[in-house]
C-alpha cells in the first residue's frame, strides 16, 4: 500500500504542474491537431496520385497517433528530468522511499492519461477530416493497452535524454533529433516499399514500426497479436533501462 | 549517548580534483552538527556522501546502516539550492513530500511549524524567498526524521524566520532528532550546534564545541582604544598592546580588567575618545584555520545568505 501511496502521490503532483502550465497544456494537443491537419488536409488534398500520401487515409492512422506517442513523452520525460535534476530535486528523492522506477511509472502514468486524451481527439479528428474508416470490433480495445505501453517505450527513451542532456534546451534538441526520424521512417507516412532495401532492417529495429502495424492491424481488422507483443516487450526494457538512468546528483 | 552518524576516512575525488579528503567525526543522538567552511570546501559533497547521494571512500554509518541501507523513512535532508514543482501550493508540496513516506506526520502542522501557514495555498513560484525555503525546510520535515540534513536552512530568509527556524531545530534536537547542518552564518552554528566541525580543501580542520573551538583557536579579547595615535607607552606590564591605524589596541583583556587598563590611561594623561572590547568568537576562529580574509569571508557569507 506504500508503493501505492508513493506512486499516486508523484502522479497527482506531477498531473497537477502540468495541468497549471497552460501553455504546456494548450500545445500538448495543439500540436497533433496541426499535424493533422497539415498533413491530413492539406497536403491529401494536394495528392497527385505517387509518391507520399498515395496511401488510404486508414494507412496514416498510425503516424497521426505516433505524433503524440512518441514527441509528448520524449520532450516530457527529457525536460521533467532536467527540471528536477536543476532544482536537486532527485537529491531530495534518493533520501525518500521513493524508488526511481516508482517515480518513472508515476510519470508514465500521468503521460498515459494526457497522451490517452490527446490521441482520442486525434482519433476523432483523423475519421472526420481525413476520412479515414476503421473497422469497429472488440479488439480496438485493444489500442488502449497498445498506446500506454508505446507511451511508457518512449517515457524509458525520455529518461535516457534526461540523463544524457546536460540541460532542458538539450533535452528539447535531442528529443527532435530522435523523434523525428523514428516517426517518420517506421512505417508510418513512408511506406517500406519507398525505402530502399538496405535501409529496411532500421525499420524493422524501431519499436514504432510494431506500433505502427498493431494500431493498423486493429483499426483493419488483422492480426495484431505479435506486433502488441513485441510493443509490450520492449516497452519493459526500455522502462527498465530509463528507470535504471534517472539521476540522484553525479 | 549513542551515535547516530559516524564517518570513518570518507573521501571523494572529481577527476583530480579532492573534495572531502579523508574526514572522520559522529554525531550523537540528539546533538545538532554544525559544519563551516568557505565556498568549495566540500560541505555539500560531503553531506551528498554521508546521504549515499553520491559514491564515496571510506565508511560511512547513519543510524547503524550504511546509506545505501537505510531506511529513507529515518532520514530527512534538504539539499542546497533546492527548488521543488514551482506551481504547486506549499501546503500541496508537503502534502506530496508526506505521501512518499509510510508515516508521516500531519502536512498541516508542519506547514505551521515552519510558519506558512498563511500563505499554505499559494503556488511556490509566488511565495518569497524566506517562504519558499521555509516550505523546504518543512518538506524534510514530514517524515519526523531521526537523521536531518540540512545544507544552508536558512539560506534566503528574514531574521525572524531565521530565529523561529531555529527554535524548531532546536525542538527537534531536544526530541532526540541528530541534526547534520552546513552554514555560512557563524551566529547560526553558534546558536545551534553542540559541535563544530570547520572544513578547508576538503580537510575536517578543526571539530568541538564552540567554546572550546574559541578557546584553542580564537585568540585574545581586545580593547579597541582610540587615542588618536597616542598612549603606545601608556600600559605597564601586564598588557600586550600595540598602535594600529591611530588606536590602541590592547590584547587579552578580561571583562572585569576593562576598567583597570581605562584608570592606567587616564592615570598617564592619555585622553580618548572611545573604546571597544571584543571577545574572540566562532567567527575568528573560521578565519584563523580556513586561512580566509574578512573580505572573503564577506563574500562567502553573502553568497551563502544573510549572516
Amino acid at each position: 500500500m506504500s508503493r501505492i501511496r508513493r506512486i499516486r502521490a508523484e502522479f497527482a503532483a506531477a498531473l497537477r504542474s502540468f495541468l497549471r502550465r497552460k501553455t504546456a497544456v494548450f500545445f500538448t494537443f495543439f500540436f497533433p491537431v496541426l499535424i493533422i491537419l497539415i498533413f491530413g488536409a492539406v497536403v491529401q488534398t494536394q495528392s497527385v496520385g505517387g509518391g507520399l500520401f498515395a496511401e488510404p487515409p486508414a494507412y496514416y492512422v498510425p503516424g497521426y497517433l505516433a505524433v503524440v506517442v512518441v514527441f509528448t513523452p520524449l520532450s516530457r520525460v527529457g525536460s521533467t528530468i532536467a527540471r528536477h535534476r536543476d532544482g536537486n530535486r532527485f537529491e531530495r528523492l534518493a533520501v525518500t522511499p521513493l524508488r526511481r522506477w516508482e517515480w518513472l511509472l508515476s510519470h508514465t502514468a500521468v503521460n498515459v492519461v494526457i497522451i490517452g486524451l490527446s490521441s482520442l481527439l486525434l482519433f476523432a479528428l483523423v475519421l472526420l477530416v481525413t476520412g479515414a474508416t476503421v473497422v469497429v470490433s472488440p479488439a480496438l480495445l485493444v489500442l488502449v493497452p497498445l498506446v500506454a505501453a508505446a507511451v511508457a517505450l518512449f517515457c524509458g527513451v525520455g529518461a535516457v535524454l534526461g540523463r544524457v542532456a546536460d540541460s532542458q534546451d538539450g533535452v528539447i534538441a535531442a528529443s527532435n533529433t530522435v523523434a523525428l526520424p523514428v516517426w517518420m521512417l517506421s512505417e508510418t507516412f513512408v511506406p517500406p516499399s519507398m525505402l530502399p532495401s538496405w535501409f529496411r532492417p532500421v525499420v524493422a529495429a524501431s519499436p514504432l514500426t510494431y506500433f505502427s502495424r498493431g494500431v493498423r492491424a486493429l483499426t483493419a481488422g488483422g492480426d495484431w497479436a505479435g506486433d502488441f507483443l513485441v510493443v509490450v516487450v520492449a516497452a519493459a526494457v526500455v522502462f527498465a533501462v530509463g528507470a535504471s538512468v534517472i539521476p540522484r546528483t553525479d | 549517548m549513542a551515535e547516530a552518524l559516524v564517518a570513518e576516512d570518507v573521501r571523494k575525488r572529481y577527476g583530480d580534483a579532492v573534495a572531502v579528503d579523508g574526514v572522520s567525526f559522529s554525531v550523537a543522538e540528539g546533538e545538532v552538527f554544525g559544519l563551516v567552511g568557505p565556498n568549495g570546501a566540500g560541505k555539500t559533497t560531503l553531506v551528498r556522501s554521508l546521504t549515499g547521494t553520491t559514491p564515496c571512500d571510506g565508511e560511512i554509518r547513519v543510524l547503524g546502516a550504511s546509506p545505501p541501507a537505510l531506511d529513507p523513512n529515518r532520514v530527512g535532508l534538504l539539499p542546497q539550492s533546492f527548488r521543488p514543482a514551482d506551481r504547486l501550493t506549499a501546503r500541496e508540496l508537503v502534502r506530496y513530500y508526506a505521501g512518499l513516506y509510510d508515516e508521516p506526520r500531519d502536512p498541516d502542522a508542519v506547514i505551521a511549524d515552519v510558519g506558512v501557514t498563511d500563505a499554505a495555498d499559494q503556488w511556490y513560484e509566488n511565495l518569497s524567498g524566506g517562504q519558499r525555503r521555509r516550505v523546504c525546510v518543512g518538506a524534510a520535515l514530514v517524515n519526523d526524521p531521526d537523521v536531518l540534513f540540512l545544507d544552508e536552512p536558512t539560506t534566503g530568509i528574514d531574521p525572524a524566520g531565521r530565529r523561529a527556524l531555529w527554535d524548531l531545530f532546536s525542538d527537534l534536537a531536544a526530541g532526540g532528532t541528530s541534526i547534520f547542518l552546513t552554514s555560512h552564518s557563524m551566529g547560526e552554528v553558534e546558536r545551534l550546534a553542540d559541535r563544530v566541525g570547520l572544513l578547508r580543501d576538503g580537510e575536517l580542520v578543526a571539530v568541538g564545541d564552540p567554546d572550546a573551538l574559541v578557546a584553542e583557536y580564537g585568540g585574545e579579547s581586545r580593547l579597541v582604544v582610540e587615542t588618536g595615535g597616542a598612549g603606545a607607552d601608556a600600559l605597564a606590564d601586564g598588557y600586550e598592546s600595540e598602535l594600529v591605524d591611530g588606536e590602541l589596541v590592547v590584547y587579552d583583556v578580561a571583562a572585569e580588567n576593562i576598567g583597570d587598563v581605562v584608570r592606567a590611561l587616564e592615570t598617564a594623561g592619555v585622553t580618548f575618545d572611545s573604546f571597544t572590547w571584543t571577545e574572540p568568537d566562532l567567527e575568528d576562529v573560521y578565519l584563523r584555520l580556513t586561512g580566509e580574509t574578512l573580505d572573503d569571508f564577506d563574500a562567502d557569507a553573502r553568497a551563502g545568505g544573510a549572516r
